[in-house]
């Protein structure tokens, strides 16, 4: 049982990764940055639990706002960039933040041992959730808490007018700002709200995985955290989660033993499950449907 | 009534049957972990190889002696972590759901530290939560990781030792080489660990004057930049503390700019088959110093029961069937009794087993064991001579 605690637990810092991408999707911008704003909520949320003894909770909503904040200026700039050069800005913009921690040091003494961030050999005894005895299950109920909240959240705010505005901006630009919309307010504010989810699920995976370096948030959580929104689709938060499911349940986890085939398996489903669901796993019709199924009003 | 004593005699009979059946089905399950694709797959494929030939060999000479005199064959896994630290956290946790009585692996040191981190870091701290599942480690090499967990140990050679005596030696037999220049695969934990903690500073303990290091990553492809300044400093040692993929590229990039040496120092890592297939040329003359070399019976008949199952033995491979030699000696000690009940008590029986061990039987020779959990193995020197590894030095003649 252990073990579907811990894919939980993967699947659930996962999802946040790609809810932080989805909100910025939703507004247009393809932005590889996510990966740079979860690695500061992982070592800043490491930070404050081991270097500040903090209690995970505060730790996480601090490291989230911390990523939050340089979200927010971050997307300042990337106002003035679209399209693949907002990619590469992002890209960069990550690989910068990764670069950072590569040659960030600062550690302290904890009883006998040396705690805290050293560069290229990472920041290790990140044990708050063993070190307070929580199980397995108690950290899997604790992460998806969390999920459960972003993802309410987010299909709460795309129900409701901030959701139409930030959709609109992604359509269509010109005709959003033509009716009033303030597309710095919207793109940045987008951006906050990814940079502060991305940071709630970096500073959890810190705690998962209890030790941290620089080659965990590279150009590859980049494109995961992109993928996931698109592979999953944008119509609903929920194509987020079935991406990854699929990403981190079926084909990493399940197809394990195909050894160098998975990786090559890996991209081919992927491009074969974007031609059957060009519009996501979840798209408008599926989303629909389980609209109708809830009983509520078709969209 | 009769029917009632007949069902129980049926349930009775069953349950005898099932009972005489797990006896003869039981089986010491041994699960191994490791890198079985990407760039660093030969280590876990060589480890597969080696743990698969040695439990052939425990099983062909009877088994496994169990708590109650039984004997029992050890089954082998092994699963591809790809040398990341969240897969090999969901590889150990599934290996931990399982029956699984011990765990050996990973290749990684970046999959070690998180992955020691999630185990319990006292045995029997009931106030800590973390997995209790014993992990012996054959790869992953990275100074001082087994204190992370007292359920982590290692049976990996201890560097610093080894470099300490092998700049020693070389101080003594090249007393005209004064200086060292290091080559550093700067985003490989083991590699920079190694350069920065271990060679730089044991050459300059040795009295080398260290010039400086060139720094390249573990994808790099490219080495010019780096082998330039090499050349520049015009050191008499060059260090290389990468792995084989990029110490083959450097090592060509070398022979094009011609950088002249007097002495050429490899990382232990590299002191292995894909070193001399990628570039036996250019490695020629490459001084190494290593836990393994197939120099006696023992140490060849494990590289060809090896090699038999489509291995190599190298001083990681090798490791691996130490370690399953020693679980072997550390089960029959312990007296496990490898039924679906007695997983946990089986699991904390040899993780006891094996903190209490103090040497254990090596393929070069008596392996002392620290109270950490780690090794201190006996090693030799080789260097890469006409194609292949030849012992150059063994310190302890």
């Amino acid at each position: 049982m252990d073990f579907y605690y811990g894919m939980a637990q993967l699947i659930g810092v996962h999802t946040l990764l790609g809810l932080s991408a989805y909100v910025v999707l939703l507004t247009g911008q393809v932005s590889m940055a996510q990966a740079g704003f979860f690695a500061i909520g992982a070592y800043l949320g490491g930070m404050l639990t081991v270097l500040a003894g903090l209690h995970i909770v505060p730790a996480m909503l601090l490291a989230a706002v911390a990523s939050a904040l340089v979200a927010t200026v971050v997307g300042f700039p990337a106002l003035r960039v679209k399209g693949l050069m907002l990619v590469v800005a992002t890209l960069a913009f990550g690989e910068a933040v990764r670069i950072f921690w590569f040659n960030f040091d600062y550690q302290i003494a904890k009883g006998n041992i040396q705690v805290g961030p050293l560069g290229g050999e990472g920041f290790k005894q990140i044990r708050y959730f063993p070190e307070n005895g929580w199980s397995t299950a108690d950290v899997a109920i604790f992460i998806w808490a969390w999920v459960i909240a972003a993802m309410v959240a987010l299909w709460w705010m795309d129900r409701s007018r901030v959701g139409s505005v930030l959709r609109a901006v992604g359509e269509d630009e010109l005709a959003a700002q033509s009716v009033g919309i303030n597309l710095t307010a919207v793109k940045v504010s987008a951006m906050g709200i990814g940079g502060f989810i991305a940071g709630l699920g970096g500073a959890i995976y810190a705690h998962y995985t209890t030790h941290i370096e620089h080659l965990n948030f590279g150009v590859v959580l980049a494109t995961f955290a992109i993928a996931y929104p698109i592979l999953g689709g944008l119509s609903s938060v929920i194509g987020v989660l079935l991406a990854v499911i699929f990403i981190q349940g079926f084909l990493v986890e399940v197809l394990r033993f195909m050894g160098d085939w998975r990786n090559l398996l890996f991209g081919a489903l992927i491009v074969l499950a974007m031609n059957v669901r060009p519009d996501g796993l979840f798209d408008a019709r599926a989303t629909r449907a389980l609209k109708r199924l809830l009983g509520g009003r078709d969209a | 009534m009769k029917r009632l004593l007949t069902i129980a005699a049926a349930v009775g009979v069953a349950m005898s049957v099932g009972t005489t059946a797990d006896a003869a089905d039981r089986t010491v399950k041994i699960a191994g972990f490791g890198a079985m694709s990407g760039v660093v797959r030969s280590f876990g494929i060589n480890t597969d190889a080696v743990m698969r030939a040695a439990a052939k060999a425990i099983n062909d000479a009877g088994g496994v002696k169990l708590a109650d005199g039984s004997m029992a064959p050890m089954e082998v896994s092994f699963d591809d972590d790809r040398c990341n630290a969240e897969e090999g956290i969901s590889v150990v946790r599934r290996i931990a759901s399982s029956d699984a009585v011990v765990g050996v692996g990973p290749t990684c040191s970046n999959v070690a530290e998180p992955l020691f981190g999630i185990l319990q870091a006292k045995a029997g701290d009931e106030g800590d939560s973390g997995l209790q599942f014993p992990i012996f480690t054959d790869t992953a090499i990275k100074g001082g990781l087994a204190k992370i967990s007292e359920w982590a140990f290692r049976n990996v050679p201890n560097e610093s030792q080894m470099y300490q005596t092998l700049f020693e030696w070389l101080a003594s037999e090249h007393p005209d080489a004064k200086s060292v220049y290091g080559g550093v695969e700067e985003d490989f934990a083991h590699s920079r660990f190694t350069w920065y903690k271990v060679m730089k500073t044991r050459s300059a303990d040795a009295g080398y004057e260290v010039k400086g290091e060139a720094k390249w990553l573990l994808n790099d492809t490219n080495f010019t930049t780096q082998v330039r300044a090499m050349k520049r400093a015009g050191a008499d040692v060059i260090a290389i503390s990468a792995h084989p993929f990029t110490t083959c590229g450097v090592l060509k990039e070398m022979a094009r700019q011609r950088v002249e040496y007097k002495v050429l120092v490899g990382l232990t890592s590299s002191s292995s088959l894909e070193t001399l297939n990628g570039c036996a040329k250019q490695a020629e003359g490459i001084i190494i110093p290593t836990s393994f070399a197939p120099v006696n019976p023992d140490a060849v008949a494990a590289a060809d029961a090896a090699a038999a199952l489509g291995g190599s033995a190298d001083l990681h491979s090798a490791a691996a069937w130490e370690i399953m030699m020693i679980l072997k000696d550390v089960i029959e000690t312990a007296g496990i009794q490898a039924t679906a009940d007695s997983v946990a008590a089986d699991r904390r029986a040899i993780r006891d087993g094996l903190a209490t061990l103090k040497t254990t039987k090596g393929l070069l020779g008596e392996i002392t064991r620290t109270d950490e959990g780690e090794a201190v193995k006996p090693y030799v020197y080789v260097h890469a001579a006409d194609g292949t590894w030849a012992v150059l030095h063994d310190p302890n003649t």
